[in-house]
């Protein structure tokens, strides 16, 4: 008998058999061993490890920030999903689905309201995160790739927000893409062909609609994805969250 | 959270391992606490429940938050795009403002140069910082001088970004939002 | 690699393959990412025409100064000469307005004389001049590409 079997032996029939096949543990698992299970063999809670350091729990320790930005994410790409059903990302239509999705579109306005507020929220929060992570010296050695890769991703956070900013094609969009851009175009020698390559033209219009508008919803929050699973793995190989020495 | 400690007399079901000499994929449970060599022993507790309900109970505030505020306040829609009619002034998303602002002072330096040394700043930051102590802990003294130059550095941007934020008007004129 | 493999080959080839290989993957990897940005950099665009007519000198009387919001540049007539200029304010892109003291941008307040120098505002530098030449078919056409000093007409007979 292997030990998920003991582990839910209280489970019998077919229904048992079908939830054995995909959970190790009971629902509520009550010894210490089952809780490391239901941690060690759960695809999405193996991220952790089976225990934590109770110090690294108090709220006043990290106020919950990355996690705030995590699920602000999740909250992103789950709006963001349910509008590119309706949105169409060329000059002629995309403002008239803006106002589509605020008249005849169901919870349309909703969706979009909770996808901006919920982009700028998400831009505040990784910044808030950035300084807590700083102000408590949990950048230091051993975790000194960690902070890059939070670098990194503060960048494209920052970039994502952008990209997406210009999508509405409304003057807001239109104006702050090509103040954004133009500032990128002081890049010395290759500014203005930072510029041309961000727009796909001279000036905003319907490449840099389109361009922005595959960067926003494919590319960059693949690379923020896969970059977000290697911060979390990081935290775990780098000795869970920073908390004092207990060496002294 | 109320870890009990497992002993000879537990039922076979929580007993671990169950066979010697059989390798399993977790590898070992160890009661109440883990005794680290060379440090004070540190309190652990169980990932399931701490943390995972701590994650949930932040999920639902993160959700609820975010749909209190989507519902009670629309998100901006102006005019359709018009390259004819450049609106006055024209405004970079805010947290790209610091760097407007500063753009206004110097095209390169604000645009580009600043921003630039202040991204690689903070890449190179654990690697220049290379005293230990006071890790995990808010403003602790040892890094004192490290915490204000950052500060000072956030607080700056911050300014530079209200400044540009709500400050600047026609023209990008400095005005009183009020 | 087994125990069997570093007897069989000799130390020196083990490096210089593994350095050969090594390089060849660099290589390839570079390849693919220039390729990509090649790929990436539009060799056609879709919007305006950055080399475009404007018509003939005629429409353009002696002394004038006529706008073409869409191309974004004024064109300006003196006596038998003509010149393009580019309407797109350096500071931040925003369309800028002839005044009577030149342009002025309506978005952060910079202001251009005449000759398109900056005289106020942020503005790092001056607005640019475009190469104005005449078509076989008596047209001017302005290349948006090819900016020029300021004061370069293209002169024309009439």
């Amino acid at each position: 008998m292997s030990i998920r079997e003991v582990a839910v032996a209280d489970e019998a029939g077919l229904l048992g058999r079908i939830y054995r096949s995909i959970f190790r543990v009971r629902p509520v698992p009550q010894t210490e061993l089952e809780r490391s299970q239901a941690v060690a063999s759960n695809f999405f809670f193996h991220i952790h490890s089976a225990k934590v350091y109770e110090e690294t729990l108090k709220f006043k320790k990290t106020l919950g920030l990355g996690l705030f930005s995590l699920f602000t994410f999740v909250v992103l790409v789950i709006t963001g999903i349910l509008l590119m059903f309706y949105y169409v990302p060329a000059p002629e239509q995309a403002y008239q689905r803006m106002l589509d999705l605020r008249g005849v579109v169901s919870f349309g306005t909703f969706l979009r309201n909770m996808h901006r507020w919920g982009a700028h929220a998400m831009v505040g929060l990784v910044i808030l995160h950035m300084m807590r992570v700083y102000l408590t010296g949990a950048h230091k050695a051993p975790r000194e790739l960690n902070w890059v890769i939070g670098v990194v991703l503060l960048l494209l956070t920052l970039f994502l927000s952008f990209t997406g900013y210009l999508l509405p094609w409304d003057q807001l969009a239109y104006w702050a893409i090509m103040v954004g851009t133009s500032i990128a175009s002081y890049a010395p020698v290759v500014g203005d062909q930072i510029r041309f390559f961000l727009l796909g033209d001279d000036d905003v219009g319907r490449e840099a609609l389109l361009r922005f508008y595959v960067l926003h919803v494919v590319v960059l929050p693949a690379v923020l994805s896969a970059l977000i699973g290697l911060h979390f793995w990081r935290i775990r190989k780098d000795g869970g969250l920073a908390r004092p020495s207990t060496d002294e | 959270m109320n870890a009990r400690p497992q002993n000879a007399e537990a039922p076979a079901h929580e007993r671990f391992p169950l066979k010697p000499g059989k390798t399993y994929g977790l590898m070992c449970v160890v009661p109440t606490r883990t005794e680290n060599t060379g440090s004070a022993a540190e309190k652990q507790v169980q990932s399931w429940p701490a943390a995972l309900s701590r994650e949930l109970l932040l999920f639902l505030v993160t959700v609820v938050a975010l749909g209190l505020v989507s519902y009670f306040f629309n998100a901006p829609l102006e005019e359709p795009a018009s390259a004819l009619h450049p609106p006055n002034p024209a405004k970079a998303p805010w947290y790209f403002l610091g760097l407007q602002e500063m753009v206004s002072y110097s095209a390169f330096w604000g645009g580009i140069g600043i921003p630039g040394i202040l991204v690689g700043l903070a890449m190179a930051a654990p690697y220049l910082e290379r005293k230990r102590g006071g890790e995990g802990v808010w403003f602790h003294h040892s890094r004192s001088g490290a915490n204000w130059t950052f500060l000072t550095l956030m607080t700056t941007l911050g300014i530079l970004t209200l400044i540009g934020t709500l400050f600047r008007g026609e023209n990008w004129a400095l005005i009183v939002p009020w | 690699m087994s125990d069997h493999d570093s007897k069989a080959a000799p130390k020196g080839r083990r490096e210089f393959l593994t350095l050969l290989s090594g390089s060849a993957l660099t290589v390839a990897g570079l390849a693919t990412a220039g390729a990509s940005l090649v790929y990436l950099r539009p060799r056609v665009t879709y919007g305006p025409p950055s080399r475009l007519s404007v018509g003939k000198p005629e429409l353009y009387g002696s002394g004038s100064q006529v706008a073409l919001p869409e191309a974004k540049m004024v064109i300006r007539r003196q006596g038998n000469k003509v010149a393009a200029i580019s309407t797109v304010c350096t500071h931040l892109g925003c369309t800028v307005n002839p005044s009577e003291t030149g342009f002025d941008c309506p978005c952060h307040g910079s202001t251009y004389d005449e000759r398109g120098e900056v005289t106020g505002g942020p503005a790092p530098k001056a607005l640019a001049w475009y190469r104005c030449t005449l078509a076989p078919n008596g047209e001017i056409v302005v290349d948006k590409h090819q900016v020029v000093a300021a004061d370069t007409f293209l002169e024309i007979q009439s």
